[in-house]
């Protein structure tokens, strides 16, 4: 049939049993709805305007909604606090079955710490880094609030099957997590909505070797270059991942020979530079060595982009024996209570504290911002997913985006360096 | 907005969207990538109220004061990125319609399921200046600058868009289907 992994996922999804082909319009059957519940309008409000007088009737199937209070866990204010006892008791009226509740924790994390998504299937979330799900070779989109209602009712929704784009990523093993470099760098060379409505078909030497860790900052990024999807191959490392966490059959998910592609990207990690992207858009990207010297007040590893092991695994290793810098504040954030138990477990946060670091509880909050605001005039260097003015407070603060190393590094200098100045990069 | 357009409790107003009226307005202009947090800071300001006196502040800190009713957005590439956050706002301070050179699609997305007016043009910034007056005739498939004639065509919705957009958004079309699914 030459189907791109888009074409076989939506046809595998759509409701008439008919193949789709790139641009068709279709209705699909969804596999499983991760709901941020709350927010400044929450679903309950949605579905009364609606003319749901009693708020949501039903959700469609009680097994295939997952609840997870990640942005306001624990909460900063009564407010919050209100509005989770809400999503409780919605939980319960609507039988909702799988609800974290008192985990703090990045929910895309935790759908991937519970094996809450397989490969093969269409997951969708009213979170834009839902997209992340591709790691696992899962469909993982981002959808609207109002989407997800719609959804929550009838178990489908309306697509339209994108176009695909291949990335190759060619290039050796590193000793330190290479995926936000990859992606910044992309961002900058073909501009930060290269992948527009596509969806992104990783692939290349590199890929083998890329741990779960990195696939997930990989594809979670997917929507920062604006695409749909953005999926891994399924591979031994993903059955590895899996086997450890859902015992549910699925079926995986590849192009096949001849399948179209609108474009094809091959990169060379290997001759690619330590990047950062500059104030104030992810697209605005330079090597590292254009910024060096560049005084920071803060610094940041966490989010659904980089709170993960291998993430805060780096930074310990740049800062075993050595202290951050005076007047820096390092804050790491882990994405998962799961993820912050095997950094504990490995010693990392015994050589983070001694280093000088502040660990953050799991979740948003140090990329929303709820944690860890700028002043006028400071600036911050972070390994979490966006860098829009104002992201962290003040409109007068500069944000740079970069990888855990190079943030490490700029820790423990006190501004922007090149890591290979302290770090022996290999 | 039909003349039924009615306010839910947090003062967003509803109703269907009638594709079929011709607008005409004048023009704020903005560049590429615009994101979500600009347009909606809702984590810095969580009313809407509040929205109001902020939304696109950090692109052009006089359009929330200066901004008026019957005015539509013209932006560049890839507007509205970033997060899944609905432009709500923009219809409150009253933009008429948003047309862009393209659209980050959480945010077409969120436009279609609220019917907020937006519309793809490619080559909309080459045809009109900030403070031009702008037509966007979608039966006709056209957006014209009124003062110098110059005109492109704008991107038709599928039928099942279209659709949503009359029922007044997706939750509004989920309200009828669920209704006639379980009073037949």
């Amino acid at each position: 049939m030459n189907q791109t992994i888009a074409e076989k996922l939506f046809s595998r999804h759509n409701l008439t049993g008919k193949q789709v082909r790139a641009g068709d319009i279709l209705e699909a059957r969804i596999d499983g709805a991760m709901v941020h519940y709350h927010a400044n309008e929450p679903m309950h409000d949605l579905a009364v305007q609606a003319g749901f007088k009693d708020g949501l009737p039903r959700v469609w199937d009680r097994d295939r909604v997952f609840v997870l209070l990640d942005h306001h866990q624990p909460t900063l204010s009564q407010k919050q606090a209100d509005e989770n006892a809400l999503i409780r008791r919605e939980v319960e009226r609507l039988g909702i079955r799988c609800f974290h509740d008192s985990e703090p924790g990045i929910a895309h994390q935790m759908m991937a710490d519970y094996g809450l998504m397989r490969p093969g299937e269409l997951v969708v979330g009213n979170d834009s880094h839902t997209i992340s799900y591709g790691a696992l070779n899962t469909g993982g989109t981002g959808i609207t609030r109002a989407d997800m209602l719609y959804v929550l009712l009838f178990g489908e929704l309306w697509f339209q099957v994108p176009q695909s784009i291949k990335v190759v990523l060619n290039g050796r093993q590193r000793n330190y997590p290479v995926a936000k470099d990859i992606i910044l760098y992309l961002a900058g060379k073909y501009g930060d909505d290269f992948a527009g409505n596509l969806s992104i078909e990783y692939s290349g030497t590199l890929v083998p070797g890329l741990s779960i860790d990195s696939r997930m900052c990989l594809s979670a990024h997917g929507v920062e270059v604006g695409a749909k999807l953005a999926v891994f191959p399924f591979d031994e490392t993903t059955r590895a991942f899996l086997a450890k966490r859902t015992d549910r059959a699925y079926e995986s998910i590849a192009a096949d020979a001849g399948a179209h592609y609108e474009r094809e990207i091959v990169l060379d990690v290997d001759t690619m530079p330590f990047v950062v992207a500059k104030p104030h858009q992810f697209g605005n990207v330079s090597p590292v060595d254009e910024v060096a010297g560049r005084p920071i007040q803060q610094a940041i590893i966490g989010s659904c982009a980089n709170g993960r092991f291998e993430d805060i695994e780096i930074a310990a290793r740049v800062l075993k024996g050595r202290k951050v810098a005076k007047g820096v504040r390092f804050l790491i954030s882990p994405a998962s209570q799961q993820v912050y138990l095997q950094c504990v477990k490995a010693g990392l946060v015994e050589t983070l504290l001694e280093a000088g670091a502040q660990v953050v509880t799991p979740g948003c909050g140090v990329c929303q911002p709820k944690v860890g605001f700028l002043s006028d005039g400071e600036a911050c260097i972070t390994a979490t997913t966006r860098n829009f003015k104002g992201r962290k407070g003040s409109m007068k603060a500069d944000i740079y985006l970069a990888g855990p190393l190079t943030v490490a590094a700029a820790a423990l200098a006190g501004s922007i360096v090149n890591p290979k100045e302290v770090f022996d990069v290999a | 907005m039909s003349p039924d357009a009615k306010q839910n409790s947090l003062g967003v107003r509803q109703g269907s969207l009638d594709l079929n009226r011709v607008l005409r307005g004048r023009v704020w202009k903005f560049g590429d990538s615009i994101e979500t947090d600009a347009i909606n800071p809702y984590y810095r300001y969580p009313t809407m109220e509040e929205l109001k006196q902020h939304t696109m502040e950090a692109y052009r800190p006089e359009f929330p004061k200066e901004v008026k009713p019957g005015d539509i957005l013209v932006a560049g590439r890839n507007f509205g990125c970033g997060s899944s956050r609905p432009g709500l706002v923009l219809r409150e301070v009253g933009i008429v319609a948003i047309v862009a050179e393209s659209v980050a699609r959480l945010f077409l997305r969120n436009s279609i399921a609220r019917a907020i007016p937006i519309f793809m043009a490619p080559g909309i910034t080459n045809i009109v200046n900030d403070g031009e007056t702008l037509e966007v005739d979608y039966p006709a498939g056209i957006v014209r600058n009124v003062a110098t004639g110059a005109s492109i065509e704008l991107r038709k919705f599928p039928p099942l868009i279209e659709e949503i957009f009359a029922s007044g958004g997706l939750p509004e079309f989920a309200y009828q289907r669920y209704q006639r699914e379980t009073t037949r």
